[in-house]
């Protein structure tokens, strides 16, 4: 038989549904209000962001904000669809899903060296 | 020959139950979570064009379609801790001899570790725009 994706599929969706749970508020609500937070001098402000996404460790948590709730996020609309009776053959679905939030990270992890 | 038997179901199956309802709307949190995501990589791109183009996008979320789809972020975030911790004791057993958790604890101490995470992150952010600000 052959092996099923289903276990890294979960994991994934997994840590990016306790990121979410954890930090997920929080982010959102920081980047709602950033465009304020920032007003006074957004230059410092752009200057403190790339500070962050200079640092290695910085990369790699950026990268956790956005690679892990695009495979949660990804994965839940993918049963979603099941759900819902909205019929699609299984395989083009998951290498749209799965190989969507796979892509995005790349392109993520990419931006995130250039800077 | 296989002759699998296929249990009927309506497509509108959530529509008649409310706790199935619940679970729709569960599941349905990721729409605007994906959306947050996406708008996130935009600004990691923006930020990689130069300083003129991060702040041309930091000017952009003041737009009401943006504050819109922070709003139901934020809500979708919420509601998302809430149900996701909801879960945790369930799939969290800790029941030995030597250590014995009761469940209602293990969603208890979840709790407040995510308000705090959560909290924690916000005031930090605060912090550091205001220290880069200079006042």
């Amino acid at each position: 038989m052959r092996r099923s994706h289903e276990p890294i599929a979960w994991s994934l969706f997994g840590a990016g549904g306790m990121l979410l749970a954890f930090f997920g508020p929080g982010l959102v609500l920081t980047t709602a209000l950033l465009p304020w937070l920032a007003a006074g001098d957004p230059q410092a402000a752009h200057a403190a962001i790339g500070a962050l996404l200079a640092h290695p460790l910085g990369k790699v948590l950026v990268l956790a904000c956005i690679a892990l709730p695009l495979f949660h996020t990804l994965h839940r609309i993918y049963h979603g669809l099941h759900d819902l009776h909205l019929q699609a053959p299984r395989l083009p679905m998951q290498l749209l899903c799965y190989g969507g939030a796979t892509l995005l990270s790349a392109i993520s992890a990419w931006w995130l060296l250039l800077v | 020959m296989r002759k699998p038997y296929v249990q009927r179901q309506r497509a509108d199956w959530w529509l008649r139950n409310p706790a199935y309802r619940r679970y729709m709307l569960r599941e349905a949190t990721a729409l605007p979570l994906l959306l947050y995501a996406l708008l996130l990589m935009s600004g990691l791109y923006q930020f990689t064009r130069g300083e003129a183009a991060f702040l041309a996008w930091l000017a952009l979320l003041r737009s009401p379609w943006l504050l819109a789809l922070h709003g139901l972020a934020l809500a979708a975030a919420q509601y998302h801790a809430v149900t996701w911790i909801a879960l945790v004791p369930k799939i969290l057993v800790i029941d030995s001899d030597r250590l014995r958790v009761s469940p209602a604890t293990v969603q208890r101490v979840h709790q407040l570790g995510a308000v705090t995470c959560n909290a924690g992150l916000l005031v930090l952010a605060l912090l550091l725009l205001r220290a880069a600000g200079g006042y």
